[in-house]
């Protein structure tokens, strides 16, 4: 056992290459800008759960990668996603962060556009004539927008394969939790934590980890997890139970409260490449996505879901068992939100230089197998190897 | 009987220097038997209030007896209240008070952020001549709370 030199500290891991990640990833800010590009603006990202939306015209705003989104249910019950910008002189059109409304009027011009993002007034609009400007060209950007499974998913790039093919039978696993009844998010937090968006998707991944978290080492045994992996970087675990009771003050969750096709007690994951994660604990489901806002910065939009017309017992029981893990009031997001940031004060300062992920349990257990995958996707579609990304 | 509107001050300011103290044990001693403590806040996403936080007396005391054992923010939080009005409240010897307060969160390295601002909507008792909390609802205006804490605002 000896500590390392400065030069020492600067050799990567003695491990393969795909076993470690560089330091680099988290911090440069060419290769944040690259991932807007090569990631967050050609992957299917979830941007809103249906139940947001339940009536004609009702809306979301959601700035993704700071690309700022307005979803919306047409008046023919599609659900359709713009660029919030005006066509006009570019101002940003909605700002409310959800509502109904039959037409979006600018705040600047009164420029005005319907439910489908056609532009449907221009007021003095005889000064154009001159020009020739056709206010049907004048629509609203659209993105490309599909429901699976109450969630609306979204695409930047009108050439990206389509959702199915991107998925690859990652969500066939929640088919019965998710498809079966409808469900509602109760709970909608954004938070900006000061991390590398990166540093929140490992701690969906990092099955090690749950020896950080009290509530886990006391309700939870992790050797029974099976990892399934998806072409596309899409992971799901399976396999694990929690004892609920074995934490001080809390109670088992009831077979009646259980969600469609689980059992009170299981825990399982879904992580979605690039920046999604689906977990279910028997009676309560919780969705994460992340929306980088710089390479030091990142939003966690975490929503907690539950049974569209529970009774309200039901629905209070049901965000008791919500709050107890989830939410920014609970014992176990916010000590991962801490991880992250613990992470990215000596990434981004360049003081730590790799982090290992070298556990191998035949993808079982506590597996370090979930980031490999997402570092393999990763390092595919940035044409970059995760462990050397700037070639140095 | 008049109400007694400088215990249910002094009741108010003592709760969040105990809580500041993390003085568990103090705050509980502040409360009733049948207390609720919600931190609730209204999301403008789902049109809906929203409950973060509901805890009776007993619930409470299991959850502040393992604060310990939790990886949390480091550093203090110190919470600045006003008393705005105080209300009587449906049943006899028992008021509402309604305060509004921001939480400010310290580093170790003695940096301070603001952590929260709300209200606070406390149900308040007389007790064999004490005054004690029955129901605090802490109504968030802030719902950006960074990487939270399950410490009570
Ligand atoms: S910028 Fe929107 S109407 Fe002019
Ligand atoms: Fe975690």
């Amino acid at each position: 056992m000896a500590s390392r030199t400065a030069a020492q500290w600067q050799q990567p891991p003695a491990v393969p290459d795909t076993h470690y990640v560089s330091g680099n990833v988290y911090s440069d800010p060419q290769i944040f800008a690259e991932e807007r590009d090569k990631i967050f603006g050609r992957t299917w990202t979830i941007a809103a759960h249906e139940s947001e939306l339940p009536n004609p015209f009702d809306f979301r705003t959601y700035d993704y990668a700071n690309t700022p989104l307005v979803i919306v249910r047409g008046g023919d019950g599609r659900v359709r996603t713009f660029i919030n910008a005006c066509s006009h002189r570019g101002a940003k059109l909605v700002n409310e962060p959800g509502g109904n409304a039959k037409t979006f009027t600018c705040f600047y011009h009164f420029w005005s556009y319907n439910s489908e993002g056609a532009c449907v007034g221009i007021p003095k609009s005889e000064a154009y004539d001159q020009v020739g400007l056709d206010p049907s060209k004048c629509g609203l950007r659209e993105v490309r927008t599909e429901v699976r499974l109450g969630l609306v998913f979204v695409n930047l790039d009108d050439a990206a394969p389509g959702l199915d093919s991107f998925l690859s039978g990652a969500l066939d696993t929640f088919q019965s939790v998710m498809g079966t009844g409808e469900l509602e998010v109760f709970h909608f937090q954004r938070s900006v934590i000061r991390a590398n968006w990166k540093a929140w998707v490992e701690t969906n991944m990092d099955a090690y980890h749950t020896i950080m978290h009290v509530v886990l080492r006391k309700t939870q045994v992790d050797s029974t997890r099976v990892i399934t992996t998806y072409p596309g970087g899409h992971l799901s675990t399976d396999g694990v139970k929690a004892s609920y009771t074995n934490y001080k003050g809390w109670g088992d969750r009831s077979q009646a409260m259980a969600l469609p096709g689980s059992a009170p007690d299981d825990l399982r994951v879904g992580n979605l490449f690039p920046n999604s994660a689906i977990l279910i604990r028997g009676t309560v489901m919780r969705i994460d996505v992340l929306s980088p806002i710089s390479p030091h910065e990142t939003a966690v939009e975490s929503r907690g879901i539950g049974i569209k017309g529970d009774s309200d017992a039901n629905r209070l029981t049901r965000i008791k068992h919500h709050n107890q893990y989830w939410g920014p009031f609970s014992r176990n997001w916010p000590e991962d939100a801490y991880a992250a940031e613990a992470c990215e004060k000596t990434f981004s300062t360049g003081a730590a230089k790799y982090q290992i992920i070298a556990r191998e349990e035949n993808m079982r257990g506590q597996d370090d197998g979930m980031m490999r995958v997402f570092y393999a996707e990763w390092s595919r579609r940035m044409g970059r190897p995760a462990h050397n990304p700037l070639n140095r | 009987m008049s109400a007694p509107f400088e215990d249910i001050r002094a009741l108010i300011y003592r709760a969040s220097l105990t809580l500041d103290r993390e003085d568990w044990i103090g705050f509980l001693a502040l409360c009733a038997a049948d207390f609720r403590y919600l931190i609730t806040a209204y999301s403008p996403e789902l049109r809906k209030r929203m409950i973060w936080f509901d805890h009776d007396l007993e619930s409470l005391k299991a959850l502040l007896d393992m604060v310990p054992q939790h990886l949390r923010r480091h550093g203090t939080l110190l919470r600045h209240v006003s008393v705005g009005m105080i209300e009587p409240a449906g049943s006899p010897d028992c008021y509402t008070v309604t305060s509004t307060f921001q939480c400010l969160h310290t580093e170790l390295d003695g940096t301070t952020r603001l952590y929260a601002v709300g209200r606070y909507i406390d149900t308040v008792t007389m007790s064999d001549g004490r005054v004690l909390f029955l129901g605090r609802d802490t109504q968030l205006e802030t719902r950006d709370l960074g990487i939270g804490s399950h410490v009570p605002l």
